[in-house]
């Protein structure tokens, strides 16, 4: 097995990175932050036998995806999943900051998360069924006032995921999206989860065990994995409750657990 | 004048400990995680103790980067100042988790700054302490008892426990000062593993999160004051005869593990020098 992480260097992916190497995957690592990702490659390989191949790459770049994926093929790589972990949130009123930082929710989150799933797909194993993980959020359930564009780019990733899974279904390749809560990565997302108070505490999930469930899943072909049961009951009464209404109710959520921090961008 | 590192310098007992070997006359070389905090301490410790060098260094203990970083500072200043000779090196650096979170060198975060970190900077601060004959201190725990180290997932990744990672950690301390006193005995090293006891500090309560906050904030309120454990540390390094024994507390020598042996020490070893990249031999020396 050989796997593609993007957004390998940390919280997430790195966790991802762990899971797959305890399970023998040989994997091709990629992040912006190429320190970072030298850095949790070489710990990885000090602890797992596998072959590790780290190349760092802004996937939002055409050319440096290629260039990535053209490394793969030279090493003879065959692709058996790909994780599509890198992502970025700016919080925030829609109207309150630069259109820069919203395109760039936008780039990453989408576009270059696309960009990577589309050239991968040249590059998997012919034989033996080619697994895809989007990382959703929880946040892609709501309409989510103060995180409107993360929200909506996740949303994108949850609706493209099960379309797409059904084009790639005759091709043997299945797609899962992964609507995780908060996640104890960063610090920033540590102070996030602990500035939402009880509510933050409750919808946060474990970390090793959302990587390890996640690729449980994904190898059964499973499309959507929400985990946690208390984040499974609100994604279902998403589906029942009045767009307005959450809207409402989490415009008041977001704003009370801003004002008591300041704002902070994570992964 | 003799001189001591000790890391987790600012609070609780690295500081305490600190300032009782200020006290005794040790020039002292601190490490803390955060600017202002190592700068309070050290402008503390110096109006406290005006006659002893006083120094502190920034470091992140849980990043490899920077334990290679501050060990390469410490060991140049050692270098320059003090003769190349270290008397006594303090690992007591130490963290709780209520979740289970990476460092970025993709290690559990417990098990890194309490284990991997110490023996790092041990391995990089060998040679001066070799030329001074010194002591290694773990700020070890008698809640080592009664775990055993998980040899199949030291991270716990498949299975993440706040007290037993902690518990593991304190295992690991004192199997560290024993390979130590296995490996480097004959060159005049001694090291140790002490038991503060309960301790009135504030390490349940540093990014720790979840529950373990909580559960401290209770638990912390019936532990003694940091000064008393710090007379432990103190006695350990002023003998003139090196204590003969592992685990030193409150009442002198205790009992420890029997998960303390040579099986164990050398296994954990074999695995910290992989993990931190670095050969720690007599031999190589």
């Amino acid at each position: 097995m050989t796997v593609l992480i993007t957004g390998a260097a940390g919280g997430l992916g790195r966790a991802f990175a762990l899971e797959c190497a305890s399970r023998g995957w040989d994997l091709l690592l990629t992040d912006i932050n190429a320190e970072g990702l030298e850095r949790a490659a070489r710990g990885l390989a000090r602890q797992y036998d596998v072959n590790i191949y780290p190349v760092a790459c802004d996937i939002r770049d055409d050319g440096q995806v290629e260039r990535l994926l053209q490394y793969a093929g030279e090493n003879g790589l065959k692709l058996d999943m790909l994780l599509n972990v890198a992502g970025i949130d700016h919080e925030g009123a829609f109207a309150g900051r630069g259109f820069d930082k919203i395109a760039e929710i936008l780039r990453l989150n989408i576009e270059a998360t696309l960009r990577v799933t589309h050239k991968a797909l040249a590059f998997r194993r012919k034989t033996g069924t080619f697994r895809i993980v989007f990382v959703s959020s929880l946040a892609s359930l709501y309409p989510m006032p103060l995180k409107a564009s993360y929200a909506a780019s996740k949303r994108f990733l949850l609706d493209f995921s099960y379309a797409l899974g059904r084009e790639l279904k005759s091709e043997d390749a299945t797609v899962l999206a992964l609507c995780p809560g908060g996640l104890p990565t960063t610090r920033e997302a540590l102070n996030g989860i602990e500035a939402q108070g009880f509510w933050g505490e409750a919808t946060t999930n474990r970390l090793e065990k959302v990587a390890r469930k996640t690729v449980s899943r994904a190898l059964r072909g499973r499309k959507l994995y929400v985990p946690g049961a208390l984040n499974r009951a609100f994604s279902i009464a998403a589906r029942i409750v009045p767009p307005s209404l959450l809207a409402g109710l989490l415009y008041q959520r977001w704003s009370r657990a801003q004002a008591k921090r300041p704002a902070a961008d994570f992964m | 004048m003799k001189t001591a590192v000790v890391t987790g310098a600012t609070s609780g007992i690295g500081l305490a400990v600190c300032a009782e070997l200020a006290a005794l006359g040790f020039a002292v070389v601190g490490v803390g995680q955060s600017e202002e905090r190592c700068a309070s301490a050290a402008s503390g410790l110096a109006a406290a103790y005006p006659d002893v060098p006083i120094l502190f260094f920034r470091a992140d203990l849980s990043r490899q980067a920077e334990v290679a970083r501050v060990g390469g500072e410490i060991r140049e200043y050692l270098e320059d100042r003090r003769f190349g000779r270290l008397e006594a090196l303090i690992n007591n650096a130490g963290c709780v988790r209520g979740r289970y979170t990476t460092t970025e060198d993709g290690y559990e975060t417990v098990f890194a700054v309490n284990h991997l970190a110490g023996f790092m900077l041990s391995g990089m601060l060998m040679p001066c302490l070799i030329s001074a004959k010194g002591r290694i201190l773990m700020t070890s725990s008698g809640s080592h008892k009664g775990t055993r180290p998980r040899w199949s997932d030291m991270m716990l990744k498949r299975g993440y426990n706040p007290l037993f990672a902690y518990k593991q950690s304190k295992l690991c301390n004192l199997l560290f000062a024993y390979g130590l006193n296995e490996r480097f005995g004959k060159l005049g090293i001694s090291a140790y593993g002490i038991d503060p006891g309960l301790v009135k500090t504030d390490i349940g309560f540093k990014n720790a999160g979840g529950i373990v906050a909580l559960v401290w904030k209770l638990r912390h309120r019936r532990g003694v004051p940091p000064e008393l454990p710090a007379k432990i540390y103190a006695r350990v390094c002023l003998e003139a005869e090196a204590p003969k024994g592992l685990y030193y507390g409150m009442s002198g020598e205790e009992k420890y593990s029997r998960q303390v042996n040579k099986r164990n020490a050398d296994r954990l070893w074999e695995l910290s020098e992989r993990l931190c990249g670095m050969k720690l031999g007599a031999d190589e020396k």
